[in-house]
C-alpha cells in the first residue's frame, strides 16, 4: 500500500478525534472477522487434505492466528485475542515439529478452537445488531410483561451472587414495570450484555469467584468502548469500594439492602437521560442562505431547526412546530424583528416563548427598545457558532423547565389536571380524524386516606410515585398519563383494541398490588380500582370522562381492586 | 515528524497510524518490508520506523537487521503481541519494543518520546 499521508488527505483524516477513529477501525475489524475466520478455515482444510507436510501453509495459518491475536488485543477484544493466542501457540508447535503433527490428531483441537472463535465473533456481531432493535422478542426475560402492547419498558440486568436479594429485587422492580433479568455470576452477565445491551445495570461488588463487579463493568466498558449505565451495590460503604465504583463509571452506589424504590428513582434517571428530546428552534429570516447557515449550526449541535422566510407565516408555524425558542432577524421587509416579537407576545400561549434577535445592531439604545418588546437576547452578526449554540441552548433549556412546571405535576412528573383535560380533547379530535379508537382509563387508589393516616404522607407519596413509575414504564410513549387529582390518575391509550386495554390495566393492577412499601419497619401493600371507557362508544370528551368515572365508581362499589369496563348498557 | 509504519495487517496499521496522527506525526504506511524500503527511499524525511514483528517473508527483526546492514541508522520500534523483553534480548540494538494491546494509545507515544529524546541531534 502506498503512503496514506499525502497533503490534504492527511490533514482531513487527522482532524477526526482519535477515539472516534479507533471506534471506527474497531467496527471495521469486527466486520472483517467472519472473512478472516473463513480464510483460517480454508487453510486448515488445505493442510488436512495434503498428504505431504506443507510448511508454508502452516506458517500462513500461524500468522493468521497471530494477527487475530495481536489486532484483537489492540482493539480490546480480549476474549477473542485469548482464544487466538491459544490457537497461535498450538500452530507454533506444529511448525516446530514438522513430522509430529501427522502423528497426533491435530485437527480436532484446532477445529475446537475455531469453533470457539466463531462463537466469540458471533457474539460481537449479535451485540452490534441487537443494539439497534432493543426489546427483540428472542430474549428470555425473567420478568416480562405483555409484549403485544408494551415495548418501552427499560431493560435492567441485575448481577448479584445472593439469590434471596436478587429474587426480591427482580420481583419488585418487575412490578414497577421494568423488564428485569438477573445473573449470579459475572461471566453469564458479560455474555448477556454482549448479546443484548441493557438500559441499565445493578451490579454487586463482591463475588466469591472471579473478578469483582466493578472490574467487570470496567472491562466491559473497555471491550465495548461504551459505558454501561450502572448502579453499584455493596455490603460495605468503604472508601475503596466507592472509589472503584466511581472509576468503573457507576452512576450511584447503594449499600445493601437497597430499597427497590430508591433504586427505581436512580434507574429512571439513568434510563430517561437518553430520551431527552432535541430543542426545537424556529428561525425567521428573509434571507434563505443566512437562515440555512444558522439552522446548520444548530442542527450540528443536535437541535431541530425550522426556517421561515416570510414573517406572515409565523403563526401557522408556531402552531404546528411548537418551538422551544424563536430566532428572529432584526431587519426584515414587511415587518421588522421587534414588531414581529410584539405580535407573537399578543398571544397568551406564546408569552413565555424565548425570542432571540440576530442583528448587526450594536447600538445599546436600539437593543434596549427591542428588549422592551419582550426579546430575551441579542446575538450580533456575524454569528460565532459556539456562541449561537450556547445562548440558544441556555434559553431553550429554561423554556423547557418552565413549560414542564406549568404542565406537569411536581411529585410524579405526570401531566397535571389541566393539561390532561386538554390532552383528552386533542387526542379525541385526533382519533376522530384518524378513525382510530381512544381508550380512557380513570384510576383511583384504594383506601389511600388510610395509608396516609396510618403510615404518614411520606409513605403516601411513595405509593403515588410507584404507581406513576409503573405507568411510565408499561405504557407507550404516545399514551398520555395524567395525575388527575390527589390519588386519581387518568390514562389515554391511543388506537388499541378494547380487550387489550382491559387486559393491560388488569395486569398492571395485579403487579401493583404485589409491590411492598416500607414505612419505618412496617410494610404494606396498596391496590387500585379502574374504570375504562372508549371512543367510539362515547364520542365527546365529557362523555368519555363521565363513563370512565361511572365505571370506576362501580369498581369501588363491587369491592375495589378491580377493573370495570363501561359498556353502553351502563348508561 | 515523519514516521514509517510497517504492518501486514491493514487494520492494525491503521490503528497505529491513528494513534500517531493524533500525536501530530505524519505517517507513511507500508504492508511489508520491501514496500517499507521503497517508501524510505522516496521519503527521505522519515525519522522513525515502527514495524510489526510478525510478517510474511521478512519479519520485523529481519527487516531491522537488513536496514542496519544497508547503513540506515534510523530508530526502530518493534510492535509485538509477544513478550517484548525476550525480543529485546534477541536484538538489543532495537530502540524499543512495544506490546500490542489496548494500551497502545498511551504506550506507543511514550516509547516514541523516550526513543527520540535520547537521540543525538
Amino acid at each position: 500500500m502506498m503512503p496514506s499521508a499525502e497533503g490534504n488527505t492527511y490533514m482531513s483524516t487527522s482532524e477526526q478525534p482519535l477515539q472516534k477513529k479507533i471506534a471506527r477501525l474497531r467496527v471495521s475489524f469486527i466486520n472483517q472477522l467472519p472473512a478472516r475466520l473463513e480464510q483460517i478455515q480454508e487453510l486448515v482444510q488445505l493442510i488436512a487434505n495434503q498428504s505431504s507436510h506443507d510448511q508454508a501453509s502452516i506458517s500462513e495459518l500461524y500468522r493468521a492466528f497471530h494477527n487475530l491475536h495481536g489486532t484483537g488485543k489492540s482493539f480490546g477484544l480480549i476474549d477473542l485475542a485469548t482464544i487466538a493466542e491459544k490457537a497461535e501457540g498450538f500452530v507454533w508447535k506444529m511448525l516446530d515439529a514438522p513430522d509430529a503433527p501427522r502423528a497426533i490428531n491435530w485437527a480436532v483441537p484446532l477445529t475446537d478452537m475455531i469453533q470457539q472463535l466463531r462463537e466469540q465473533i458471533q457474539s460481537y456481531a449479535d451485540g452490534k445488531s441487537l443494539h439497534h432493535q432493543v426489546g427483540a422478542e428472542s430474549f428470555v426475560q425473567e420478568y416480562s410483561h405483555n409484549n403485544a402492547f408494551n415495548n418501552t419498558a427499560p431493560l435492567i440486568y441485575i448481577c448479584d451472587d445472593e439469590p434471596e436479594q436478587v429474587d426480591y429485587l427482580v420481583h419488585q422492580l418487575g412490578c414497577l414495570g421494568y423488564q428485569v433479568k438477573s445473573f449470579t455470576q459475572t461471566t453469564e452477565f458479560r455474555k448477556a450484555v454482549m448479546k443484548q445491551r441493557p438500559d441499565a445495570v445493578i451490579m454487586d461488588v463482591y463475588f466469591p469467584h472471579g473478578r469483582t463487579g466493578t472490574d467487570e463493568l470496567a472491562s466491559i466498558k473497555e471491550a465495548t468502548g461504551r459505558e454501561l449505565p450502572a448502579i453499584v451495590l455493596s455490603g460495605s460503604s468503604a472508601f475503596e469500594s466507592r472509589l472503584s465504583a466511581v472509576r468503573a463509571g457507576s452512576a450511584a452506589y447503594f449499600t445493601k439492602p437497597a430499597s427497590p424504590m430508591s433504586l427505581a428513582a436512580v434507574l429512571d434517571e439513568l434510563v430517561e437521560y437518553k430520551e431527552e428530546e432535541p430543542y426545537r428552534i424556529l428561525i425567521v429570516d428573509d434571507e434563505p442562505e443566512i437562515a440555512e447557515y444558522h439552522s446548520l449550526i444548530l442542527e450540528d449541535a443536535g437541535m431541530i431547526a425550522r426556517k421561515i422566510y416570510d414573517p406572515s407565516m409565523v403563526f401557522e408555524t408556531l402552531k404546528d412546530f411548537s418551538p422551544d425558542l424563536m430566532l428572529i432577524d432584526m431587519y426584515m421587509p414587511v415587518c421588522n424583528g421587534d414588531e414581529l416579537a410584539a405580535l407573537v407576545r399578543q398571544f397568551p400561549e406564546y408569552v413565555g416563548l424565548p425570542i432571540v434577535f440576530l442583528s448587526t445592531e450594536t447600538n445599546a439604545q436600539k437593543q434596549f427598545n427591542a428588549m422592551r418588546a419582550g426579546v430575551e437576547g441579542f446575538i450580533t452578526k456575524p454569528v460565532v457558532a459556539d456562541e449561537l449554540v450556547a445562548s440558544v441552548t441556555l434559553r431553550a433549556e429554561r423554556m423547557r423547565t418552565l413549560r414542564s412546571l406549568m404542565v406537569r405535576d411536581s411529585l410524579t412528573g405526570l401531566y397535571n389536571h389541566t393539561t390532561t383535560t386538554e390532552m383528552l380533547i386533542s387526542s379525541l379530535a385526533n382519533a376522530k380524524r384518524q378513525q382510530e379508537s381512544l381508550v380512557m382509563v380513570m384510576i383511583d387508589l384504594d383506601g389511600f386516606k388510610s395509608v396516609n393516616d396510618t403510615y404518614g404522607h411520606m409513605a403516601g407519596d411513595q405509593v403515588i410515585v410507584a404507581l406513576s413509575r409503573m405507568f411510565k414504564h408499561r405504557l407507550r410513549s404516545t399514551d398520555v398519563i395524567g395525575r388527575y387529582g390527589g390519588e386519581e390518575f387518568a390514562l389515554l391509550l391511543k388506537d388499541i383494541p378494547d380487550n387489550l386495554a382491559e387486559e393491560l390495566v388488569n395486569e398492571m393492577r395485579q403487579d401493583f398490588s404485589k409491590i411492598i412499601f416500607c414505612s419505618g419497619d412496617k410494610q404494606f401493600t396498596c391496590t387500585f380500582s379502574a374504570g375504562i371507557s372508549m371512543y367510539p362508544d362515547h364520542d365527546s370528551s365529557e362523555g368519555l370522562r363521565m363513563a370512565a368515572d361511572t365505571a370506576l365508581y362501580l369498581a369501588k362499589e363491587q369491592g375495589r381492586n378491580q377493573v370495570v369496563v363501561s359498556r353502553k348498557k351502563y348508561e | 515528524m515523519d514516521i514509517l509504519v510497517v504492518d501486514d495487517d491493514q487494520l492494525a496499521g491503521e490503528m497505529t497510524t491513528a494513534v500517531l496522527e493524533d500525536c501530530g506525526y505524519r505517517v507513511f504506511q507500508a504492508e511489508n518490508a520491501i514496500e517499507g524500503m521503497q517508501v524510505l527511499n522516496q521519503q527521505p524525511g522519515i525519522e522513525l520506523i515502527i514495524s510489526d514483528l510478525n510478517m510474511p517473508l521478512i519479519n520485523g527483526i529481519e527487516f531491522y537487521q537488513e536496514l542496519c546492514e544497508q547503513g540506515y541508522e534510523l530508530p526502530f520500534i518493534l510492535l509485538t503481541g509477544d513478550d517484548p523483553e525476550a525480543l529485546l534480548a534477541e536484538e538489543p540494538r532495537l530502540s524499543a519494543c512495544v506490546m500490542k494491546d489496548f494500551t497502545i494509545q498511551d504506550s506507543l507515544p511514550a516509547a516514541i518520546n523516550a526513543v527520540m529524546s535520547v537521540r543525538p541531534l
